[in-house]
């Protein structure tokens, strides 16, 4: 699915500006990084794209329809084509691994037989098959992070959303989790990552745009020598 | 079918029978485990609710037994007449009279010799009498109405007899009957009020209830609403707990009522027999427990319903 913000800014009620006249486009099936300091806007980014909030002035459209604008009753119909991670990971203790992964999948009404199915891949895929009856409890930290991106794949979403996903995690870790991230981008979402860890998003061959006290600072697409060049970078 | 397709992207899913099945046993299976897994408080709440069902159920098999009492009840409303001395002839002729009226079923006249000989038969004082030169008792008539007529009828029929001649005094009879009537519709009412008060009592019981278990699965909430639950699937868990709330309440008010019941049936069965009645309790059976499991648990969901609009208005995901 295509993502395009024209021109669009989040006050929040304490004054505070969390996105300022931001435009720029995310093709369908592109992956890229949001960057930026604490606070800079990138949270503010896919809450808006997650409708959990909404913009004071501009356009959110995806494939042509202004989600900002959807009624709350069509809401979960838009929500269940995105998944989402994030850095807490949001994993119910009192469910096994297994349930929390299937979440998304009994949300749609998914045969039992199938969701197994479904469950069982997507866990193979982070690599915690075998862990499927344990609690998220007796998981590691990055264990619990790839059942959260197993959840998030799990109901094959055409956008793919990450808040800090290795915020807490080793760089090894950091990198096998955005490597996953980049497997999934493969096989179609459009994904976008938001991350503060620069020089690990730097290593891989994907757009970057960086993100200040809520504007489009820089927006690079990788081009072998990372030779920066303006394109869609629309900012005020 | 392509501008459709713009402006609907994300249709809502096709709604199947097999998948409904599925999604509510499994959301049924969930609340009953997670009602056992806190069964301290869920018995508090089933004696809670129970109670509340109990008191008003009670006061309306109180009334239908009652209702039922009445009619089977030998006694019906009538009057009696006392004639001044020497009016026997008028009592007989009083006697014809009342029993060519409709409203009439039976007339009994009681001569005064028949009423001393009833008096010296049924009292220890019947030598005294002898003492006296006269027969001091007067005769007498009684007249029993039709069942189904009414106190209009009975003071009609006592304005006729009051006129009559030799007729000294005319006693209206409040009986049994009009006692328990009157009885019954007030236990009627006083159950109605009852089943208010307390309705909206079990609906504040399993409201709060409902309430505490959304806190607790609170994560869990936010966590569907991010995945795309709607607000109708999210509500479903809290409703099958105010339902089970409800209907567990209903059930431990029966448990209640035959307790009580079984409590007061021996002084009951004593109390009737000296009115040679027998003890028929009715009302308490297959439809009244149906009615008490449903009532509960529609009292239950409606709990549960406004928990839930409440704090799921309010719910933010992130």
């Amino acid at each position: 699915m295509t993502i395009e913000f024209h021109q669009v800014s989040k006050r929040f009620d304490n004054g505070i500006d969390g996105l300022r006249d931001v435009s720029a486009t995310f093709e369908e099936g592109s992956m890229t990084f949001l960057t930026g300091h604490s606070g800079a806007g990138k949270s503010t980014f896919l809450k808006l794209l997650l409708c959990l909030e909404r913009p004071t002035r501009g356009q959110v459209l995806v494939n042509g329809v202004n989600v900002t604008q959807l009624k709350p009753s069509r809401l979960p119909h838009y929500r269940r084509n995105l998944g989402a991670v994030f850095q807490d990971h949001h994993l119910l203790a009192h469910r096994s691994v297994f349930d929390n992964v299937a979440i998304p999948l009994r949300v749609v009404g998914m045969r039992e037989r199938d969701l197994a199915k479904r469950v069982r891949a997507a866990l193979s895929a982070v690599g915690l098959l075998e862990r499927d009856a344990m609690s998220p409890g007796a998981l590691s930290t990055g264990e619990q992070q790839r059942v959260g991106i197993a959840r998030a794949v799990a109901s094959r979403p055409k956008i793919l959303l990450a808040d800090e996903p290795t915020g807490n995690l080793d760089p090894g870790l950091s990198r096998s989790i955005m490597g996953l991230f980049e497997q999934f981008n493969q096989v179609g979402p459009t994904v976008i990552v938001a991350s503060h860890d620069v020089s690990l998003i730097e290593a891989m061959d994907h757009r970057i745009i960086e993100l200040s006290n809520g504007s489009i600072l820089r927006d690079e697409e990788y081009a072998g020598d990372r030779a920066s060049f303006e394109s869609g970078v629309e900012s005020a | 079918m392509a501008r459709n397709k713009l402006r609907d992207p994300w249709p809502r899913a096709r709604w199947s029978a097999s998948g409904w099945v599925q999604e509510n046993r499994r959301i049924g299976g969930e609340a009953v485990a997670f009602l056992s897994m806190r069964l301290g408080t869920s018995l508090l709440v089933w004696l809670l609710v129970g109670i509340a069902l109990a008191l008003p159920a009670g006061l309306y098999l109180l009334q239908v037994n009652l209702t039922e009492m009445t009619a089977s009840w030998e006694g019906r409303p009538g009057l009696s007449i006392y004639f001044r001395h020497g009016s026997g002839d008028a009592a007989l002729a009083l006697s014809d009279a009342l029993t060519a009226r409709a409203e009439v079923a039976l007339v009994v006249v009681t001569s005064s010799e028949q009423a001393l000989a009833d008096f010296r038969a049924n009292t220890s004082l019947g030598d005294t009498l002898t003492l006296l030169d006269d027969n001091p008792l007067p005769a007498s008539l009684r007249a029993t109405l039709v069942p189904g007529a009414g106190v209009a009828d009975l003071e009609r029929l006592a304005e006729f007899a009051r006129v009559a001649p030799g007729a000294d005094e005319v006693v209206v009879e409040k009986t049994w009957l009009e006692r328990i009537t009157i009885l019954s519709s007030v236990v009627r009412r006083l159950g109605m009020i009852l089943a208010v008060l307390f309705g909206v009592g079990a609906v504040l019981v399993t409201s709060t209830s409902v309430r505490l278990a959304i806190e607790a699965r609170l994560e869990e909430l936010r966590v569907l609403k991010l995945v795309g639950a709607t607000d109708r699937q999210l509500r479903r868990p809290f409703l099958y707990f105010g339902a089970l709330y409800g209907v567990g309440g209903g059930l431990v008010a029966a448990m209640l009522i035959s307790f009580g019941l079984l409590v007061i049936e021996s002084p009951l069965e004593n109390l009737l027999g000296s009115y040679d009645q027998t003890l028929e309790i009715s009302g308490f059976g297959g439809a009244f427990l149906v009615t008490l499991l449903t009532t509960g648990g529609l009292l239950g969901i409606i709990g549960a319903l406004l928990a839930v609009r409440q704090r799921l208005r309010h719910l933010r995901i992130l």
